[in-house]
């Protein structure tokens, strides 16, 4: 029991109520948050302090006895990602400023931003289904918020079909998590877990999984059901595409990586042998997406396919090397999607338009962020010795390893596009000659977050020495579903 | 009867999805809420129906119904009913701003 | 080692602040010294008494990832081509690069590329390696887009790009391959268990994965197609990278490798495949070529497919001369390169066409020239190296290794005429490139420039590497037995001390090919105007590089047509997908583990007022679909929600009868109020084809959840934890209406999100009709 486990998700949400009182005062709410968003990433590192010296950490709200209440979990998994959704967010609280106009920062911005973290915070730390169901709905519902803030023709357009879609795999969670309900007689995961074990997972359960996957899976923007996302992260403020690219896919592949390791797991050969297909086609097809497109934005945005692609591989492997890829991968992703969303941002911002056939030479203007884009695109490509090489490297590791030779084919080639698709952008638009007409203009501010979270990435690849023992403890503790049941149902 | 309310919440499904796939706007947004009207009905059903008395204690005792999916379904239908809400000021709006209610005209292309 | 490999790389840093200093030193001055004395550094290894070292610096150990630096013969030959090289390249790129270019970035890219290199040549763990390899890539990438102003140095620079990422990716997955295999990411560690590497079933995996990353790099046909493109680069960039060291990492990697995989049959016939066909082809296509660095190119391709033929056929003696020539390639290409880029400096112009006549007007060139082709050409004349490494190599054709295949039968019969067709090109290529630069009429008034000699600190570099051509051709064994043997042991793993003669006698066979070489080349050279057209047939217009546009092209228009195609904008497609596979894949998955159950047992009673609300409602949300006016949907629609409110009646929660009454009144108040706005749009009926596609999608998902929800009831395996709220309700929260302690205590949680949610709706919903607003009024 420790009430630390509560507060990454309660701070947020009380900052996010006390900027909604006065949110025309921006000389007060810019500072604040950055305040608030800060403070909370220091509870989340103590979070992670806590979870990897003392091992998993739980609360039993309004202290009811877990299965009954609902019981918060932070284990090593949970922890990591609360943590690295807070740098994420610091650091697209510091290019908001700069990106938005008063105007939307004046209607909310930073309500809905603290909102959607608490949101994520929650589905991250909770240990009940249902509850995570209720989670998904407040990150949901400010992510509503965020896509339709400013409320451009283009922007309503996408963003009601993304409510649409969603709408849809929320009702469809809730009546999934009815019917785990119905079969196992309870909502606490740990609990779940625990007696579908008992009857071996009877086909009805491995039925109500796949459901649930699915629904997962629309999140988490999977092939064939990403159709929602790459326009919809496409058209709203760079930030806020940022924050989506970073966190609110990664919720979903989350889920699945929970429910697929700790309550579904006696049916592998069936499950988890789909899951690999569904990887494989998942990074065809975003790539075709990527490659399929002259919008610098949609570039980025359908690059969070195969990405999502890569982590549900290493779930679908299911050995130690593969998920600790996976953990790793996703990890990696967080900081270089939100970090490519901010870049693609401040390239659109800079050229004046989002087709890079319209733009060239930038890098006589823009020499930083030109090298920051070149550098990126080999990070998101998984070149060595950055972030994505090791995450890619043990998700391969982990594949061969259970000799499954055709997804890492696939694996290999969507990288070399993936570098492609990027790369296409710098040599478009970056490189050429010089235009004399370019006014430049200044990108102060801009940069220095886009900085930070490359520099993450760049230490998350050269420095996986301090990282990957983490990572390893991770996954192993994933691949032993007791130590998260024990933790919550052992008293 | 469980079973017959499991059939109904799945033409409730049945309906929602065909109103989803239309191309109104109006008819779309009713899917949705067909929608949560059937998984409210496969909650309540999961917690089995009419074995006892409501859920409020009294001096008799037992048996009462399930309380639990109640709770859930509460939660369920307020969180729908702020969804629905802003979907239909979303939709109004949207439909506003593209002078079109239309889905098939909702398309867009990327290369604009 | 560690810092002699970082020291290039970290000194990079320094460049840009070097070259932004105000001062009239040209910025490869300073940069010179880094690759002398790493040169200086690896020169004192040299000698008959080396033995191999290693050094270990952990980086990531957890992982197996360390920079583990093994200094062997092999590492050692290239470690000092590269520095050595290095040095020179940077001396001439002093003259041959104004100080008004952007110099910094130049020497950067080039200092990256040189600590990728040696990174490459010395580390024994394969994933360092790997990283080198690919910094190689990067560097080479920048390097040939240095003068990315030019639309073909663009594209050259992403040729060049992906083709050797590819091959560097195809080369990781074999790597992991033989790391999972062995437990180990040490090469040598590796050559040693080369017996559990030679029994996996994936054995032909991964050479087949490693031999891609090394064609690729090594620019073997038909992967070729991105050098000659790569010669955007400035001149001391193609001497350097694509025709002395980078391109030579492929066959690095096939000679490192070679101990593991020599004995396996099909590595011989691939690699000698390979390796010959490029030879033949690379010299074919050189003569044809018009602009000078182009022949350079294709003659580099030729030679690197001779060096990985005998890397191929493994035979100790051809493992020597493939070494040897590694070296003597190095020195007569490299200096061709430089007169190319003289040429170009003095003349303006590498047309071949318009070039003629230079002799008298550059003397020195021409006289480097001469050695340099001659060598290249493998004339018999005792002081050029590369008539040896051309006999070597005949020989080495001559004894090619036994084996069971056909195919090896097949090759042992063809190589030595193939070796003979390719050398016979290799002489015309020279000879056409010696003579159409410096020989005949000039043409003067075509040239952009008036040419003269070149300023004597441009001729220094070239001048080096030619008198290495003769030093070598002199004094072939002083070279042997100092490092050329130690090199070819680390590959062939036994000793291989070869005396090299010149003189074998009339009788030898090779002399006797050369011989046929030297008067088949003469004879071509003079009649070459004759029998050009036979480029139009071979190879026509058929090439390689159409497959690498048209692939590049299917890449962006291919991947269009397909994602429009999906993506199509509507909300419907995408519903009927989304919808179509969940139903398909969750039912697949219920019929296979004979997921649904059914079970008659304990259930409730069936009442008549029940049935009556049931149809009601069917009535009612089947009456949505056909409901043509808007009021009416929405009317319809309200009629359900009531109705199941009175099923909650029924079902004995009061507490949701009340909430879903007030939420259906004002949601139902709602729909009216937005929708009184809105365009007058009849629910048109769509077509027929649509409807039924609809139809059975929303009849076989309902269904679909039927099934489940039924079978999920059917398996009764545990109880509820509801028990415990009704035991608890009153002793621990304190209240009797269960429902409301559950909602404010047990689970509150839910509820304070809940209100949440609505927070954020509200808020949401404020600021979407706000902002519209202002902007009106603007």
């Amino acid at each position: 029991m420790n009430n630390l486990v509560v507060l990454p998700i309660i701070t947020p949400l009380i900052a996010g109520i006390i900027l909604a009182f006065f949110p025309k005062k921006l000389q007060w709410v810019r500072p604040l948050s950055k305040l608030f968003i800060l403070f909370n990433l220091i509870l989340a590192g103590a979070l992670v302090w806590v979870v990897f010296t003392n091992g998993t950490t739980i609360l039993e709200t309004g202290d009811w006895k877990a299965p009954y209440g609902i019981v918060l979990v932070a284990d090593k998994l949970a922890a990591l990602l609360v943590f690295t959704t807070n740098i994420v967010a610091a650091a697209c609280s510091f290019y908001a400023p700069h990106s938005l106009t008063d105007r939307k920062e004046t209607y909310y911005f930073y309500s809905f931003f603290f909102f959607l973290i608490s949101g994520v915070s929650g589905a991250f730390l909770t240990g009940d289904l249902f509850n995570m169901f209720v989670f998904y709905e407040v990150l949901l519902m400010a992510s509503y918020a965020l896509i339709v803030l400013g409320g451009d023709k283009v922007q309503l357009r996408e963003s009601i079909k993304y409510v649409f879609i969603n709408l849809f795999s929320s009702m469809l969670f809730v009546t999934a998590v009815a019917f785990v309900y119905g079969t196992v007689g309870t909502v606490n995961m740990a609990q779940i877990a625990q007696r579908v074990h008992e009857v071996d997972q009877q086909g009805i359960l491995t039925t109500i999984g796949i459901l649930m996957f699915f629904v997962f899976a629309v999140k988490a923007a999977l092939f064939p059901l990403y159709y929602w996302m790459p326009n919809s992260y496409a058209v709203p403020n760079p930030v806020i595409s940022a924050l989506f690219g970073a966190l609110l896919t990664k919720v979903g592949i989350y889920s699945i990586i929970r429910v697929f390791s700790l309550i579904f797991v006696h049916n592998v050969e069936l499950t988890h042998d789909m899951f690999i297909w569904i990887a494989g086609l998942s990074m065809i097809f975003g790539i075709i997406g990527a490659l399929s497109t002259n919008n610098i934005k949609l570039i980025i945005a359908y690059n969070i396919i195969p990405a999502i692609g890569f982590i549900l591989m290493g779930i679908g492997v299911f050995n130690q090397f593969a998920l600790s890829g996976s953990i790793y991968y996703l990890i990696h992703d967080m900081f270089i999607k939100s970090s490519l969303f901010l870049l693609a941002g401040t390239v659109v911002y800079a050229a004046g338009t989002s087709d890079l056939r319209k733009v060239s030479g930038l890098i006589h203007y823009y020499p930083v962020l030109g090298w920051l884009l070149f550098l990126s695109g080999f990070i998101l490509a998984g070149i060595p010795p950055f972030s994505g090489f090791i995450g890619k490297l043990l998700l391969l590791k982990g594949a061969l390893a259970s000799r499954e030779i055709a997804i890492v084919i696939i694996g290999l080639l969507a990288s070399l596009l993936i570098l492609y698709s990027i790369m296409k952008i710098f040599i478009n638009s970056f490189w050429g000659e010089k235009d004399e007409s370019i006014q430049p203009i200044s990108l102060k501010g801009r940069i220095a977050p886009i900085v930070i979270l490359l520099a993450l990435s760049v230490f998350l690849g050269i420095g996986a020495e301090f990282i990957y023992p983490f990572i390893e403890s991770v996954s192993a503790d994933l691949l032993q579903p007791e130590i998260y049941i024990d933790a919550i149902l052992k008293e | 009867m469980e079973f017959i309310i499991s059939i109904l919440a799945g033409v409730l499904f049945s309906t929602a999805i065909y109103n989803l796939l239309q191309k109104q706007l109006l008819r779309v947004i009713i899917g949705t809420v067909l929608l949560s009207h059937g998984a409210h009905l496969f909650i309540l059903t999961m917690g089995k129906l009419k074995r006892g008395a409501p859920p409020i204690l009294t001096e008799e005792g037992g048996p009462y119904t399930d309380p639990l999916p109640q709770a859930l379904i509460l939660t369920s239908i307020v969180i729908s009913f702020g969804i629905t809400s802003l979907l239909l000021v979303l939709a109004y709006r949207t439909a506003n701003e593209n002078d079109t209610d239309n889905m098939e005209q909702l398309r867009g292309n990327e290369n604009e | 080692m560690l810092y002699v490999v970082l020291i290039p790389l970290l000194l990079a840093c320094l460049i840009p602040f070097i070259s932004k200093m105000k001062h009239n030193i040209h910025t490869g001055i300073p940069v010179l010294l880094i690759p002398s004395a790493i040169f200086i550094y690896f020169i004192r290894f040299v000698g008959t008494n080396f033995e191999p070292m290693r050094q270990s610096y952990n980086w990531i150990p957890s992982l197996g990832i360390n920079f583990d630096f093994y200094l062997d013969g092999l590492s050692l030959l290239f470690a000092l081509l590269i520095s050595g090289i290095g040095a020179l390249v940077v001396l001439y790129s002093i003259y041959y690069l104004d100080s008004q270019e952007r110099l910094g970035h130049f020497y950067v890219y080039l200092l990256m590329f040189m600590s990728a290199m040696l990174g490459i040549v010395l580390s024994d763990n394969i994933f360092v390696l790997y990283t080198f390899w690919e910094l190689t890539s990067i560097s080479s990438f920048l390097l040939i887009g240095y003068w990315h102003f030019n639309e073909k140095s663009r594209y050259g620079a992403l040729k060049s790009l992906l083709i050797t990422v590819l091959g560097g990716l195809s080369m990781f997955g074999g790597f992991i391959l033989l790391s999972v295999m062995t437990g180990t990411s040490s090469i040598q560690i590796m050559i040693q268990n080369a017996e559990v590497i030679m029994n996996s079933p994936y054995m032909p995996l991964a050479l087949g994965f490693i031999l891609l990353g090394a064609f690729t790099k090594s620019a073997q046909f038909p992967f070729h197609i991105w050098l000659p493109d790569a010669m955007e680069a400035p001149t001391p960039v193609s001497a350097y990278l694509h025709s002395a060291t980078m391109v030579k990492a492929g066959l690095f990697l096939v000679a490192r490798f070679s101990p593991i995989f020599a004995g396996f049959e099909w590595f011989f016939i691939i690699v000698s495949i390979a390796g010959i066909v490029t030879l033949c082809w690379g010299s074919y296509m050189a003569v044809h070529q018009t602009d000078l660095k182009a022949i350079l190119a294709f003659s580099t391709i030729s030679q690197l497919g001779m060096i990985m033929a005998m890397l191929g056929f493994g035979t100790k003696l051809a493992i020597f001369a493939a070494v040897f020539h590694i070296l003597c390639h190095a020195t007569f290409k490299g200096s061709l390169f430089m007169v190319a880029g003289i040429v170009d400096h003095e003349a303006g112009t590498r047309d071949i066409r318009n070039l003629g006549g230079l002799m008298t007007l550059m003397p020195m060139s021409a006289a480097l020239a001469l050695f340099g082709t001659f060598s290249m050409a493998g004339i018999p004349l005792p002081f050029l190296n590369g008539f040896y490494s051309k006999e070597l190599f005949f020989k080495s054709t001559l004894k090619l290794p036994e084996g069971t295949h056909v195919i090896t039968t097949f090759l042992v019969e063809v190589i030595p005429y193939l070796a003979v067709f390719g050398s016979i090109f290799t002489f015309v290529y020279s000879l056409y490139f010696l003579f159409g630069t410096f020989g005949g009429q000039k043409q003067l008034d075509k040239l952009p420039k008036r040419p003269h000699e070149a300023p004597v600190g441009m001729l220094i570099a070239p001048l080096v590497l030619v008198l290495g051509v003769i030093i070598i051709g002199l004094f072939p064994n002083a070279f042997n037995g100092a490092f050329i043997a130690h090199a070819a042991e680390s590959v062939a793993g036994t000793e291989v001390i070869k005396e090299i003669t010149f003189w074998h006698g009339f009788g030898s066979t090779a002399f006797q090919m050369s011989l046929v070489v030297v008067a088949a080349g003469i004879l071509l050279v003079s009649t070459r105007r004759k029998w050009s057209m036979i480029y139009s047939f071979v190879p026509g217009r058929a090439s390689a590089n159409h497959i690498y546009d048209a692939a590049i092209a299917q890449l962006d228009n291919g991947s269009r047509h397909i994602n429009t195609f999906i993506m199509t904008g509507s909300l419907r497609r995408y519903m009927a997908i989304i919808l179509g596979t969940v139903f398909l894949i969750t039912f697949g998955f219920m019929l296979a583990t004979g997921g649904f159950t059914i079970d008659f047992s304990n259930l409730a009673d069936v009442t008549i007022t029940e049935i009556a609300v049931v149809l009601v409602i069917i009535a009612a949300a089947v009456g949505t679909i056909f409901t043509k006016h808007n009021l009416g949907a929405i009317l319809v629609a309200g009629v359900v929600g009531y109705g199941v409110s009175l099923l909650f009646v029924i079902y004995r929660a009061p507490d949701l009868a009340l909430t879903q009454l007030v939420v259906e009144t004002i949601s139902v108040a709602l729909f009216l109020l937005c929708f009184y706005h809105l365009p007058k749009l009849r629910n048109e009926k769509p077509q027929v084809r649509t409807r039924w596609i609809n139809g059975t999608v929303s009849i076989g998902f309902g269904a679909l959840m039927t099934l489940i929800g039924i079978s999920a009831h059917s398996s009764d395996w545990f109880s509820s934890i509801s028990d415990y709220f009704l035991e608890t309700s009153h002793s621990l929260g304190g209240g009797d209406n269960v429902v409301n302690v559950i909602l404010v205590d047990m689970r509150g949680l839910d509820t304070l999100f809940e209100i949440t949610v609505l927070g954020i709706a509200a808020l949401a919903i404020y600021s979407l009709i706000k902002l519209k607003n202002n902007r009106g009024a603007k």
